[in-house]
């Protein structure tokens, strides 16, 4: 089983994020057909902004497809997750989400994190709670959606021992 | 005029609009949904969520599960999913979520349904065509077990316009 362990990063334990704590997420994403037009689809969002080419032309919310809020929210996520949750346990909750611009078809998607609190998980000690922030931003630099999200993380003083310990030493001089 | 003249044809209306939307009304949202694994991991690695958790079932089952955890936004979005035709179909744009609740983790097989209350409705200040509504809504598995609740807010059309306008 120990091997399993080794499939995810070992600098992204609950120890590792501290309060203020910013990202810039790598990789960036563009949405396009099988982004929104299936996964609105997929997901029986009936609403057909999101998979009508036609009906929203001459509209103030922009020509062409829209793309539904969540998916913007769940691009964000995806981008942020292996940074902030490769060690999850679990995925807890979102707060204070928000859809601030329309995002359409062929508009790229970066994500951006600030860790807003860290804090004992109730019931186990062998993982703590964080609190992040995240931001999902198009190709202009403009907010297109933020959210809070409530992320389970193991904690690296139980669950890192099944790492090889001169691997750890490695990392530590890096 | 060609025949048939398709302009004559009326059009089923889905939805429901902000008159509709009194507090506390209740919806029990059509259809369910089985999440299967391949919605799991299309959803997953197409929103570059490529979490272990979600898409290594072997890794999954070291960790307690019996299979894959569903991406909880795929849950999530999916519930909301199932509640469009009821609530927003019509309506106007979603403005935001509150207090969204994973209760217990969902596998593929698992079957999703939905139900909302209408928890306020009130008019625009700026915007005398629309109203605002806030939803609570909660998904179910099949065992009738809370999965995800949560309270979504958009911005609804009304039917009428104002008087004087």
């Amino acid at each position: 089983m120990s091997d399993l362990f080794a499939l995810t990063g070992s600098n992204n334990y609950f120890e590792d994020f501290a309060v203020g704590q910013r990202m810039r997420h790598a990789r960036s994403a563009t949405i396009d057909e099988v982004e929104n037009n299936y996964i609105s689809k997929q997901v029986m969002n009936t609403a057909q902004t999101h998979w009508n080419e036609e009906i929203l032309a001459g509209s103030p919310l922009g020509d062409g497809r829209l793309v539904f809020g969540l998916i913007t929210g769940s691009m964000t996520v995806g981008l942020a997750s292996q940074d902030t949750a490769e060690n999850a346990l679990g995925e807890l909750g979102l707060d204070a989400v928000r859809f601030s611009k329309p995002v359409h078809h062929g508009d790229t998607i970066t994500a951006y994190t600030e860790v807003l609190d860290t804090a004992d998980a109730p019931d186990r000690d062998d993982a703590g709670i964080v609190r992040f922030k995240h931001w999902g931003c198009n190709q202009h630099g403009e907010v297109v959606c933020e959210l809070e999200r409530l992320v389970l993380i193991k904690r690296r003083s139980h669950w890192g021992a099944a790492i090889p310990e001169t691997e750890t030493e490695t990392r530590e001089v890096q | 005029m060609g025949e048939p003249d398709f302009d004559s044809f009326p059009v089923v209306v889905h939805g429901h609009q902000f008159e509709d939307f009194p507090e506390g009304r209740e919806f029990a949202h059509h259809w369910g949904r089985t999440i299967t694994a391949g919605d799991n991991a299309l959803f997953s690695t197409a929103t570059c969520n490529w979490n272990p958790m979600h898409l290594n079932s072997e890794f999954a089952k070291a960790h307690s599960h019996p299979d894959v955890v569903v991406n909880p936004m795929l849950v999530l979005c999916t519930v909301v999913g199932l509640s469009v035709e009821d609530l927003s179909e019509i309506g106007g744009p979603f403005l935001g979520m509150e207090n969204v609740r994973f209760h217990r983790p969902v596998h593929p097989g698992d079957t999703l349904t939905a139900s909302s209350k209408v928890v306020e409705a009130r008019e625009s200040k700026t915007r005398p065509h629309t109203g605002i509504v806030t939803w609570h809504t909660e998904g179910h598995n099949q065992h009738g077990e809370l999965v995800v609740d949560y309270q979504r807010t958009n911005l609804v059309a009304k039917k009428r316009p104002p008087k004087g306008d």
